[in-house]
C-alpha cells in the first residue's frame, strides 16, 4: 500500500468513513463475502465488489476509493445490506462514501448532469420531447412544470447547491 | 465489658524497614497512645520466633486485641489467622497492616514524612482494633448428596465421577434415554470413534482396567451403587438453601416397566403406528413403541403417548413375553434432598429456517451437520450412507455451509466454536468412505484451535475436500437439473461462484436449549446475555456460579467438544465434593447485621445484594423488615451503602471502626503536601497498592489508604465525614467496573462518587477533590501516578478549610 505517497488527513480513513452519516458500522465487516455474491453488479462487472471497497476503506486506501468508478456503481439495490451476517449496513457505507467523495470534488459528470437538472427544473432526467409526445399516447396529462423554488430553498438551506459549485469549480 | 488491652507488634523485616522509619520513634509513639498495653518488635511476626512471642501474649492475656504490622501482609495474614485460632483467639480481633508496601517502599526518599505516615497508620490500626468484636463461627448442614439436571456426555460423566466419590447422586435426564447430543452426534472429533465414550464406572471391575475406555452402553452406569437414573423426567421444583436442598422431579411414564423389558423387539413388529422418527434427522419411520438406536440406556422400550393408540390396540400388551408393557403407568412426582446441584444441561442446534435464503424448510437436500451426522452413524436411518433426503439417491456433491445462524448478528453473534471441527470431521469421513464424492467447505475463517486439530484441517486439504473462502447469499434449487446451486464468492481468488450440489450441510449455530431460563429462574443463578449459563467466573471458577452449592458443567455455560465438556464436568465433580465432603459448611458470621429498630418496608438492599442474602420478612401486621441469610451473605457490604436510613452494618466492619480509622489516618500529616484519604477496596485495589509499593514505586506520603470491603459499601455521607475529618483529597479505589469483585460494589460505588461530587459542588468545595480510580492488582503504577496527580490536583486547588472541622 501506498501509504506515503498519499496526502495526509487528520483521521486515518476508516475512521473518517466511520465517522460519517451511513458509515458507522464499516468496521463490523469481517470479509465474509455475502455481500460480494448478493451484489447483482458485481455479477455483470468486476469493477465493483462490496467486499473490495468495504476492505479498501479499511485499509484507508482514501485516494484509491475516492477517486475510483467502484463507488458510484452501486445500485442500491440493498440486497447486501439485507444479508449481512454482521448488520454492515453496506449500500449506507457506501453512500458516505459517496459523500467524502462529493467534498472532494470527485463526482462523476452524470451524477453532476443529475445534480443540475435538480437545481434547476426539479428533475434528476430532463424532459424530453420524446417523453412529452408519448404521454397522451398512453392517457397521461402533459407534465407541469415541478416547484423548483420551493426545492431549492431546500437545497440551499442543506447546501447541495454550493456542492454542486464546487464540483463545477474543480472540474 | 472487659478492658480493651491492644498489643501492637512491629515487623522490621530484618532492618529492613528501619533503613527508612525511624523505629525507635514508632515504638515510642504507639507505646503513649490509651489502649495499647504492649508492644513488641522483632524481624517478623508471623512465623518463627516473632509468631511465638504474639502467641504467648495472647495465651498468656496480657492483650485481647492485635495489631500486627508485617511486611508481607497478604501471605501473613493467612498464617497469624490460622496460627491465632489455634491458640483459641478469634481472628476476628487481629488487625495486619503493611508498613512496607504502603510505606517505607513507596516513601524510601522521604523517610522522616514516611515515619509520620507509619505513626498516622499504626494509629488507625490501634483504634480500629478497639473496637472490633468477635465474630462466631456458624455451621450450616450439608448433605453428601448431589442432583445432575441433564444425561448427556457431562452429566454422566460428573454423575459418575461423584457417585465413585461416595456421593449419592440423582441423575436427572429429560428425554427417554441417556447420552444427550453426544449420542445423536454418532462420531468425536478427534478421534473419530464413538461419541459416547466414558470412563470406565468403578462397579465395572471384573473387565475393565483403568486404562480402558468404555461407552455409556457397556458402562454399567446403572450398576454403580450410588447412582439413581431417572429418564423421562424434569426437575419441577427446588426449595432450600445451599447445602440443604428439597428437590422435586416429575417422572413421565415410560409404559413399559424397566426391569421386565428384554428388548425383544417383538413390541415394534406388531405396533401399527409409524411416525417420522425426529431423532434419525425424519429420514426414516419409527413405531409408537420405539428406542432411538439399537445400542440405548436405558435398554427399554419407551411409548410415545403423543401417537400411541393405547387400549383401543393393546397389540405390544399381547406379544410382550415378560408383560413389561404397562399402558396404566401414571405420571409421578419424586422428592429427595440434595446438598448441591449440578447443573449440565448441554446446548442445541439453532433451527437454521430462519436464514430464508438457504431454504432450510423448503428443499429436502438442504440439511444441517446433525442431520448429517445421523446419515453416518451405522446405526443411523441409512446405515451410514449419505442420501439426498428428496429421492434418496447417493449424494455425490456435497457443499458444507459454516455459520448458519452463527457469528451473524441477526440471530446468535457468537462463534459457536465446534462446527469447525465437526464439519471437517463429517467432510473426511464421507472421503474416506466415498473417495469420488465431491466435498467442498465454504467458510468465513477456519477456527482449529486445540490439540490435533490443525492437523485435521491439514488432512482435510490432504484428502482433497475443497475450500471456499466466502459465506454464501443463497441456496438455489434448480428443478429441470434437480440440483442445488450455492452462490458465494470465493475471496481469495475473488470469483464469484455458483456450486452444483446434490446435499448441502449447514453448521447452525449451537444455542441454549429450551428451558434453560425456566431452570435458571427455579434454581436462582443467573444467564449471560447469549442465554447460557452464567459462571463465577470465566478464568478461575468456570464450573461455579454465584450461588455456592449450584455448579455447572459442559455446554451448559457455552457449546463445547467432547474433551473440553470432560474437563469440565470432572471440574464441576471436584468442586461438588470439595462443597460437600465435610457434611457442613462452616464459615466466621462476617455478614451484615440488620438493625431492625431503622429497617422498614423499603427494597433498596434485597434488590442491591448480588447473592440474593436478603429477605423481607413480616415484622407486624403493616411493615416489612429486611433479613440477611448469613448463610449466602458474602459480606461485601453493598446493601450497607445503599440503606437509604443506615440500619444495616456489617459486622466486621462497623461504621465506628471506619470513622474511627479514618480519623486517626488523617490526624498526623508530618508531610508539606495536603492529606488524601485512599479508601481503597480489599479485592483489586487495596492489592494495587501493594503491588506500587512490591515495585517501588514512589508517591508522596500525604497519601493515606483505608481499607474497606467493598467499595460498594461507601456511603455518600462517608466522603463528605473525610473531608471533615481532615483530607483535602479523597480517592476511592475500586476494581474495574466489570471486574468488581462483589459484581455490583465498584459501579455502584462510581454512582455514589458522582453523586457527592453534586454535593461538593452545592457546599463550594470543589467536586475534583474526590476522585473514582478502577484498576487490578498489577496496575501498581496507574496507582502511584493517581496518587501523585490527586496530590498536584488539590494542591492546586489550595487549602480546604471547613467551618466547624479541626
Amino acid at each position: 500500500m501506498a501509504h506515503g505517497k498519499e496526502e495526509k488527513h487528520a483521521l486515518p480513513f476508516s475512521k473518517e468513513v466511520k465517522e460519517q452519516l451511513g458509515g458507522e458500522t464499516i468496521t463490523l465487516c469481517y470479509q465474509c463475502g455475502t455481500c460480494a455474491s448478493s451484489c447483482p453488479v458485481a455479477k455483470i462487472t468486476p469493477k465493483f465488489n462490496p467486499r473490495e471497497v468495504i476492505k479498501l476503506s479499511l485499509w484507508d486506501e482514501r485516494q484509491g476509493i475516492l477517486s475510483g468508478d467502484a463507488i458510484w456503481l452501486c445500485c442500491s439495490c440493498y440486497n447486501c445490506q439485507e444479508r449481512c451476517p454482521q448488520k454492515v449496513e453496506i449500500a449506507d457505507v457506501i453512500y458516505a462514501l459517496r459523500n467524502i467523495a462529493i467534498k472532494e470534488g470527485n463526482v462523476p459528470k452524470i451524477y453532476s448532469e443529475f445534480a443540475n437538472g435538480l437545481i434547476n427544473e426539479g428533475r434528476i432526467v430532463p424532459l424530453s420531447k420524446f417523453v412529452e409526445k408519448k404521454r397522451p399516447d398512453y392517457g397521461l396529462p402533459p407534465l407541469e412544470p415541478a416547484g423548483v423554488e420551493a426545492l431549492r430553498k431546500i437545497l440551499s438551506a442543506t447546501g447541495f447547491d454550493k456542492l454542486q459549485q464546487k464540483k463545477e469549480e474543480a472540474s | 465489658m472487659e478492658k480493651v488491652e491492644v498489643g501492637v507488634f512491629l515487623s522490621d523485616c530484618g532492618n529492613q524497614l528501619s533503613k527508612t522509619l525511624d523505629f525507635e520513634a514508632l515504638l515510642k509513639h504507639v507505646k503513649q497512645v490509651p489502649g495499647v498495653a504492649l508492644v513488641a518488635r522483632a524481624s517478623e511476626f508471623w512465623r518463627g520466633e516473632g509468631l511465638k512471642t504474639l502467641l504467648e501474649a495472647i495465651q498468656g492475656k496480657k492483650v485481647n486485641r492485635v495489631v500486627v504490622a508485617e511486611g508481607l501482609p497478604k501471605l501473613s495474614e493467612v498464617n497469624i489467622v490460622e496460627e491465632v485460632e489455634k491458640a483459641g483467639f478469634n481472628p476476628y480481633l487481629v488487625e495486619v497492616i503493611d508498613l512496607k508496601d504502603h510505606c517505607a517502599w513507596p516513601h524510601r526518599n522521604t523517610p522522616k514524612e514516611a515515619t509520620e505516615k507509619a505513626k498516622a497508620m499504626l494509629l488507625a490500626a490501634i483504634e480500629r482494633a478497639k473496637l472490633f468484636e468477635p465474630l462466631e463461627k456458624l455451621e450450616f448442614p450439608a448433605l453428601k448428596s448431589v442432583l445432575v439436571i441433564g444425561g448427556g456426555i457431562a452429566g454422566m460423566q460428573v454423575a459418575e465421577d461423584l457417585a465413585d466419590l461416595g456421593f449419592k447422586v440423582h441423575l436427572v435426564e429429560k428425554t427417554p434415554f441417556l447420552g444427550g447430543l453426544a449420542a445423536r452426534a454418532g462420531r468425536f472429533f478427534p478421534t473419530d470413534d464413538c461419541a459416547i465414550c466414558i470412563q470406565s464406572p468403578a462397579s465395572d471391575v471384573k473387565t475393565i482396567t483403568h486404562t480402558s475406555r468404555k461407552c455409556v452402553y457397556r458402562s454399567g452406569l446403572s450398576e454403580i451403587p450410588n447412582l439413581n437414573i431417572l429418564t423421562n423426567a424434569k426437575v419441577v421444583k427446588v426449595e432450600g438453601v445451599p447445602g440443604n436442598y428439597k428437590v422435586t422431579v416429575e417422572k413421565k411414564p415410560r409404559y413399559v416397566n424397566e426391569q421386565k423389558c428384554i428388548r425383544c423387539d417383538l413390541c415394534t413388529t406388531v405396533c401399527p403406528v409409524g411416525v417420522p422418527d425426529e431423532y434419525n434427522a425424519k429420514l426414516k419411520k419409527r413405531k409408537a413403541i420405539y428406542i432411538n438406536v439399537p445400542p440405548v440406556h436405558p435398554p427399554v422400550y419407551v411409548i410415545d403417548e403423543s401417537v400411541c393408540k393405547f387400549h383401543d390396540c393393546g397389540k405390544c400388551v399381547e406379544i410382550c413375553p415378560t408383560k413389561a408393557v404397562e399402558l396404566d403407568q401414571k405420571s409421578k412426582q419424586v422428592t429427595f434432598n440434595v446438598g448441591g446441584i449440578v447443573v449440565a444441561t448441554g446446548f442445541q442446534e439453532y433451527d437454521p429456517s430462519v436464514v430464508k435464503e438457504y431454504h432450510y424448510d423448503e428443499y429436502p437436500d438442504v440439511i444441517t451437520n446433525l442431520e448429517l451426522a445421523r446419515m453416518i452413524d451405522g446405526f443411523g436411518p441409512t446405515n451410514g450412507m449419505v442420501i439426498r433426503p428428496s429421492n434418496r439417491k447417493p449424494a455425490k456433491r456435497v457443499v458444507m455451509v459454516q455459520c448458519v445462524g452463527s457469528r451473524d448478528r441477526r440471530w446468535n453473534p457468537w462463534c459457536s466454536s465446534i462446527c469447525c471441527m465437526i464439519s471437517l470431521k463429517h467432510a473426511m469421513l464421507i472421503k474416506s468412505a466415498y473417495p469420488d464424492t465431491d466435498v467442498t467447505i465454504c467458510y468465513i475463517d477456519i477456527r482449529t484451535t486445540g490439540r490435533e486439530h490443525e492437523y485435521y484441517y491439514e488432512k482435510a486439504r490432504d484428502m482433497g475436500i475443497k475450500f471456499v473462502k466466502g459465506r454464501p447469499t443463497e441456496i438455489g434449487h434448480d428443478p429441470e437439473a434437480d440440483l442445488l446451486i450455492v452462490d458465494v464468492e470465493d475471496a481469495v481468488s475473488q470469483r464469484l461462484l455458483e456450486l452444483e450440489a446434490d446435499l448441502v450441510v449447514l453448521a447452525p449455530a449451537m444455542v441454549p436449549p429450551e428451558g434453560t431460563k425456566e431452570l435458571a429462574e427455579m434454581l436462582s443463578i443467573e444467564l449471560e446475555e447469549d442465554g447460557f449459563f452464567k459462571e463465577y467466573n470465566a478464568k478461575l471458577r468456570p464450573t461455579e456460579t454465584k450461588l455456592r452449592g449450584v455448579f455447572l458443567c459442559g455446554g451448559a455455560t457455552f457449546p463445547k467438544d467432547a474433551p473440553t465438556t470432560s474437563l469440565h464436568a470432572h471440574s464441576a465433580a471436584v468442586k461438588a465434593a470439595k462443597f460437600l465432603s465435610k457434611g457442613k459448611i462452616v464459615k466466621y458470621q462476617r455478614t451484615a447485621v440488620i438493625n431492625e429498630d431503622y429497617c422498614g418496608d423499603c427494597e433498596f438492599c434485597p434488590v442491591t445484594c448480588p447473592y440474593n442474602a436478603i429477605n423481607l420478612v413480616q415484622k407486624d401486621e403493616e411493615h416489612f423488615v429486611a433479613q440477611v441469610s448469613d448463610l449466602l451473605c458474602e459480606g461485601c457490604g453493598v446493601c450497607v451503602g445503599t440503606c437509604p436510613v443506615n440500619a444495616i452494618e456489617l459486622r466486621h466492619s462497623r461504621p465506628n471502626q471506619m470513622a474511627a480509622q479514618m480519623k486517626a489516618l488523617m490526624s498526623i500529616n508530618g508531610t508539606s503536601k495536603p492529606l488524601i484519604l485512599a479508601m481503597c477496596c480489599s479485592e483489586c485495589g487495596h492489592t494495587a497498592v501493594d503491588s506500587s509499593g512490591m515495585a517501588m514505586m514512589q508517591y508522596p506520603a500525604n497519601v493515606r489508604v483505608m481499607k474497606v470491603p467493598c467499595t460498594g459499601i461507601l456511603q455518600v455521607h462517608q466522603f463528605l465525614e473525610a473531608f471533615k475529618a481532615g483530607a483535602q483529597g479523597v480517592m476511592v479505589v475500586g476494581c474495574k467496573s466489570d471486574g468488581c469483585h462483589y459484581e455490583v460494589g465498584s459501579p455502584t460505588a462510581k454512582k455514589r462518587v458522582d453523586l457527592a461530587k453534586m454535593l461538593l459542588k452545592e457546599y463550594g468545595i470543589a467536586p475534583e477533590r474526590l476522585e473514582m480510580f478502577n484498576m487490578v492488582f498489577i496496575e501498581g503504577d496507574k496507582f502511584a501516578e493517581a496518587a501523585r496527580m490527586m496530590t498536584e490536583r488539590v494542591e492546586k486547588l489550595g487549602l480546604l478549610r471547613l467551618t466547624g472541622a479541626s
